[in-house]
């Protein structure tokens, strides 16, 4: 069974924008304090398909290990991101799935979209002013199931994450259902915190962005570290 | 700045993203990007082939191509759906 929670936000912000904070949210706790949890953020593959123009990234982001992936459309106005846990998953799966878009979920014309000069991006032409993004949590706990005891990537784990892995054993088929259902409902109340702060996140590298270009940001984050400033 | 996960490939991981960043905002969210970002496909390279070694070490790469295969079907729905 898979429990699924969906909910809609608003990003004041003309998407192309949105689609910038969403690859600068992990890029420094100076940006975005909310962010000081992700260990390191690497990405694995980048590339614009030819045909469709779509630019499709996965990144691994070390919190937990979770792994990323994500389509931006510029064209036709949306990005599809999906996020899941890599580690674990014999316990619990969650996949986070977000729509960004254009236009509202509903699918009505956006109206009041007037010209919309983007100093961040230097865009001149109209863009909606606003950006819609649904979210969609799905929690899928397969403890006790065949596919239980993945080896661990870290040697470094707390103990009571190790617990439940050799609980899979004797879980089979003995209550693993209910277990498995209260798992589910536990990590899905969890996440409401989780989803604010990200959202609360993104609108903080949203406001930096409103008014500086991202080479601009970066160049500052460079030098209140101390470092040389790329000139690429 | 984001931290690689191997702390020996921060160098190169920080020259890429400052490239990526740069090309994603002037040119690909301007209509540009329809070829490929060849202007940080170097960086990239050198970026992933210090990546591909901790990936190794630390036994993700084994973790990805799990995670792949166990979305293979999944990924096949999603992609008709749009």
């Amino acid at each position: 069974m898979v429990l699924t929670r969906t909910t809609n936000h608003t990003y004041s912000h003309p998407f192309p924008t949105v689609t910038l904070a969403f690859f600068l949210r992990y890029y420094s706790p100076q940006l975005n304090p909310f962010s000081s949890h992700v260990l390191s953020t690497d990405t694995i593959s980048s590339h614009v398909d030819p045909v469709t123009g779509r630019l499709h990234t996965t990144r691994i982001h070390l919190k937990n290990y979770v792994l990323e992936t994500s389509v931006v459309d510029m064209k036709e106005g949306w990005m599809k991101t999906e996020s899941r846990n890599l580690n674990f998953t014999g316990v619990l799966s969650v996949v986070e799935e977000q729509h960004y878009s254009t236009s509202p979920p509903d699918g009505s014309a956006v109206t009041g979209a007037g010209s919309f000069n983007n100093v961040a991006l230097g865009v001149p032409r109209p863009l909606s002013p606003n950006t819609f993004v649904t979210t969609t949590f799905s929690y899928r706990s397969t403890l006790g199931n065949k596919k239980h005891d993945r080896a661990p990537v870290d040697s470094a784990e707390t103990p009571d994450e190790t617990g439940p892995r050799r609980l899979g054993s004797w879980i089979s088929g003995w209550g693993a259902n209910r277990i498995q259902r209260s798992i589910e409902s536990i990590a899905s109340n969890k996440t409401d915190d989780q989803l604010i702060k990200s959202r609360d996140g993104m609108g903080m590298v949203l406001e930096r962005l409103r008014n500086n270009s991202v080479v601009s940001v970066l160049r500052e984050l460079r030098r209140r570290e101390g470092k040389a400033v790329f000139d690429q | 700045m984001s931290a690689s996960l191997a702390p020996e490939c921060n160098e190169v991981k920080e020259r890429y993203d400052t490239c990526f960043l740069k090309w994603y905002s002037e040119k690909y969210l301007r209509g540009n990007g329809k070829a490929d970002n060849n202007e940080c496909s170097k960086l990239f390279e050198n970026y992933q082939k210090c990546l591909k070694v901790a990936l190794e070490e630390r036994g993700i790469d084994k973790l990805l191509a799990e995670a792949r295969e166990d979305n293979k079907e999944n990924d096949a729905i999603h992609m008709k759906r749009k």
